[in-house]
């Protein structure tokens, strides 16, 4: 025992005092009492933090309470019929004649085709002029109003140099330029941080495609050297389509998924 | 008084962290934004809210940081210590990792806020200090293992003992179970646990003892065994540490009766393969539990190995934790050698000089030839002989060791009253009058006789207070004290008197003068100090400096005996000025001057006063050279 360990010392050697079971049992026992204190009395933040905590608590209080129940009681089996059974008088009908199965061929074979080019987000809003650009107003006077500000995050390549200031007419800020992206991987699961190749198609409009916009549901290429894909011939797979699954301007950062 | 700790208090848990974080900079900052506010009012909220829980998180990490001991900066022998209890490499990752969460969070912070500027709605600045603040509550999240690292370490610090490593140190080594821990229960304080298994003490442990007035540490480490540097576990390795790093006398404790286990030529071993940590140590072996078995007991072959240890020089002692025989010896060797050691490395050292220049040993020089030693009158010898010698009497402490469990103390046995009336319990009261007062039964007529006698003595005047003559000095040293507490008490009441609630009081430059030297003077002459002839002090100089005088310096003069005239400015209203009633005058048309601007308080010449704000000049016309679009 460490030399300055007062109070282990004292117990060990006096042991602990008369009534020291009887008071744990009592402190214990008086514990709720407490709790519904603080359930009462806390408002504000702090309120809602406990209301949070003990809710979840009692989620699972009533969850173990409920598992020790079903040990306890015997259910009865309703008869279930499994799934796909048939009933004896139907038995021996042919169910689709050879006309739907045609139709249904076709329809296969459509359905595949649009399938080439599925994507996890088919579906986006699009983005008005309004909410991607800000006008900006130059002049002495103020009154110039031909430049745009990008307000959306956007994509610029590596060699990218901007046009002389007089001249540039889309004014996309350092602040809103991203390099990376956080790219899931859906059958793995796993997200990886991987740079951006380019911007792919921009759903909303081939303008935005061009200036490098990203938003909610474009197609971006990213480099995934770091996954280590290799294809059927042996060749190093270098660059792959994510598709973009957030708001990266609410978000400060972009999520997308991977296109496999 | 400790010399290696974490400064904090307590360290958080990663939860309680950001808890304690985000609300604080819930309460600490402003919570209501509405959007209809202008946009930069609203990106201003935000971004304070986010600068805000990144300056919380830095300064609650930068103290971790700075609160643990760099293994660097702190004593080797408690480098040491830390790397044995803790792994230096643990300590030090745990710190890193602290480290790059702080810049984690720095970082995070700065890319949000350039963010947050481009925001031009409410949503979606409030999205962006959202996952700003999250980022920050993640990266927290992930250090949780290492904070719990550092609180556990941090706890075991606080509770490691506080060794000098400077000071004088005695360290007890050996085998374990070899009597370490009852030795310096003997000597010290410290209440060391003492049991027959071995391993009993697992730590450091210090107590101190005194020796010539001076105070000694004296360190009791875990016992070693002999097996070699690698093999040895934590707390032999603590032992290790101490010996390796603190300067001290080693008392290597050797139990000669063998009931530790281990053989006398084992002890020797261990001895050898040790040796070097004891280079340049005062060492001491010390034969313990000789009362079991004595040094002249053993059989030759262990007499030899111990012989080898005299013959090395080496000072063999012998003692009994048990019987509490020659313990004292040992530790007044092992301290007189500490100290001539030390002294003698302090000669060796450069500081010396210094210290020898303040020492001097003064000897009163022999007068004559002839000793003059104690004398003692021969009666008084004979009387001490016929004494007898001296009877011991039975204290309270022999009585109590005697007695064990039966003893209880009993102050009313030395009363001095008959047997049967001692144990006798006394009430205070009785009948509503004091038992104090009843105790002697002639106790009436003992007070009448007691004061006959006072009021003769008073009469014979035994308590007259004889005037002491005071001679002309001190009578006037009693009347100026009486004087100087009457005014003492005047200024405590006016001082009272004067905080008069808060009346408006005048600012000091605005006060008439209250020092003055008119008041100077009537104050000293009613002390009584004589103020007539002080034309030259110093105080009257200062009344007359109104009218320019000459400097007392003597004027700055060349070769010539010309002197320059910088050395006598004159001042400004009397330069120009050839006479006094010109002088005057110009006084008089200065004041006339400004008294109509007084009365009426317009601004005067000396007030900014811009005339004309549009000069047609400046605004009309075509220019020369030049556009006009600037103007």
């Amino acid at each position: 025992m460490p030399q300055n360990e007062h109070i282990e010392l004292f117990q060990k050697r006096y042991g602990l005092r008369m009534d020291h079971q009887e008071r744990q049992r009592k402190k214990k026992a008086r514990e709720h009492k407490l709790q519904s204190k603080m359930a009462q009395k806390l408002i504000g933040i702090k309120g809602k933090i406990f209301a949070k905590k003990r809710y979840s608590e009692k989620v699972q209080l009533k969850r173990t309470i409920k598992a020790h129940e079903e040990k306890k009681t015997r259910k009865k089996e309703d008869g279930k019929v499994p799934e796909g059974a048939m009933p004896a008088y139907l038995l021996d009908r042919e169910n689709t004649s050879q006309a739907k199965l045609l139709s249904s061929m076709v329809k296969q074979k459509r359905k595949e085709k649009a399938g080439k080019w599925d994507v996890p987000l088919p579906k986006v809003r699009a983005q008005s002029e309004a909410e991607v650009f800000r006008v900006l107003k130059t002049g002495k006077s103020r009154r110039k109003g031909w430049k745009r500000l990008v307000t959306k995050v956007c994509f610029v390549g590596e060699g990218f140099t901007r046009k002389p200031p007089k001249y540039e007419r889309f004014v996309r800020p350092m602040a809103l330029r991203f390099k990376k992206a956080h790219v899931t991987h859906p059958e793995l699961k796993a997200t990886f941080c991987l740079p951006i190749v380019g911007v792919k198609k921009n759903p909303s409009s081939p303008m935005y495609t061009s200036l490098g916009v990203i938003t909610k549901g474009t197609i971006i290429e990213v480099n995934v050297s770091e996954l280590g894909l290799v294809t059927q011939g042996g060749k190093v797979v270098w660059g792959k389509y994510a598709q973009v699954t957030n708001n990266p301007e609410n978000d400060g950062c972009i999520n997308a998924i991977l296109l496999v | 008084m400790s010399f290696c700790t974490a400064k904090t208090n307590v360290s958080l848990t990663s939860q309680d962290f950001i808890d304690i974080v985000l609300s604080k900079t819930q309460r600490k900052t402003p919570t209501v934004v509405h959007k209809q506010y202008k946009i930069s009012r609203i990106r201003q909220f935000y971004m304070r809210k986010v600068k805000f829980s990144q300056q919380t998180f830095h300064d609650k990490l930068s103290t971790i940081l700075t609160d643990f001991p760099k293994l660097d900066d702190i004593h080797p022998f408690y480098a040491d210590l830390m790397n044995v209890l803790y792994d230096k490499d643990h300590y030090k990752l745990a710190l890193g990792q602290i480290n790059i969460a702080l810049h984690l969070i720095d970082n995070v912070s700065k890319d949000y806020v350039r963010l947050l500027k481009y925001g031009d709605s409410l949503y979606r600045c409030k999205q962006l200090k959202k996952a700003a603040l999250g980022r920050m509550a993640t990266i927290m999240k992930r250090q949780a293992q290492s904070l719990q690292y550092l609180e556990q370490v941090r706890q075991h610090l606080s509770r490691l003992p506080s060794i000098d490593p400077n000071t004088r140190t005695l360290l007890i080594c050996g085998f374990p179970n070899v009597g370490k821990s009852s030795f310096i229960n003997k000597i010290t304080r410290a209440d060391v646990e003492v049991q027959p298994y071995a391993f009993t003490t697992k730590s450091l442990f210090v107590g101190h003892t005194d020796h010539r007035y001076l105070r000694w540490q004296v360190v009791d480490t875990p016992g070693i065994l002999d097996h070699p540097l690698e093999d040895r576990n934590t707390i032999e390795m603590q032992a290790i540490a101490a010996l390796a790093h603190l300067r001290a006398a080693i008392l290597y404790v050797m139990d000669i009766s063998e009931q530790c286990g281990h053989t006398i030529e084992q002890q020797v071993a261990l001895f050898e393969s040790i040796k070097p940590l004891f280079a340049n140590k005062p060492l001491l072996v010390v034969l313990n539990k000789t009362d079991v078995i004595r040094l002249e007991e053993l059989n030759p072959e262990q007499k030899a190995l111990i012989q080898g240890f005299i013959n090395d020089d080496i000072p063999v002692m012998e003692m009994s934790t048990f019987s509490e025989e020659g313990v004292m010896n040992v530790k007044t060797e092992a301290c007189e050698r500490l100290l001539s050691h030390r002294i003698e490395v302090k000669i060796k050292s450069k500081k010396v000089e210094g210290i020898l220049n303040r020492l001097h040993v003064a000897l009163p020089k022999p007068r004559d030839g002839c000793t003059r030693p104690a004398f003692v009158p021969e009666k008084v010898i004979e009387k001490r002989l016929e004494k007898g010698p001296k009877i011991k009497k039975k204290t309270e402490r022999d009585l109590e060791v005697e007695q064990e469990d039966d003893y209880s103390l009993d102050l009313k046995k030395n009363y001095d009253l008959p047997a049967d009336f001692k144990y006798d319990v006394i009430p205070e009261f009785w009948e509503g009058k004091n038992i104090a007062d009843y105790i002697d039964p002639d106790i009436m007529a003992k007070l009448e006789e007691l004061e006959r006698e006072e009021e003769l003595r008073v009469e014979s005047g035994v308590y007259e207070k004889e005037e002491e003559e005071m001679d002309d000095e001190e009578k006037e040293i009693h009347r100026l004290a009486g004087k100087i507490r009457e005014k003492k008490a005047i200024i405590a009441i006016e001082g009272r008197i004067g905080r008069s609630g808060g009346a408006p009081v005048m600012p000091r430059a605005g006060r008439k003068r209250e020092r003055s030297v008119s008041r100077l003077r009537s104050e000293f002459e009613e002390l009584g100090v004589d103020m007539s002839n002080k034309s030259g002090a110093h105080f009257s100089r200062t009344k007359s400096r109104s009218a320019s005088r000459p400097p007392i310096k003597k004027a700055r003069a060349d070769s010539a005996g010309r002197v320059s005239s910088s050395s006598r400015v004159t001042p400004r209203d009397q330069s120009g000025i050839r006479n006094v009633e010109l002088k005057a005058k110009a006084k008089k048309m200065g004041h006339k001057a400004q008294g109509k601007m007084n009365q009426f308080g317009k601004a005067g010449e000396a007030d900014r006063h811009i005339a004309v704000k549009m000069p047609r000049h400046l605004y009309s016309g075509k220019r020369g050279i030049g556009k006009t679009d600037r103007r």
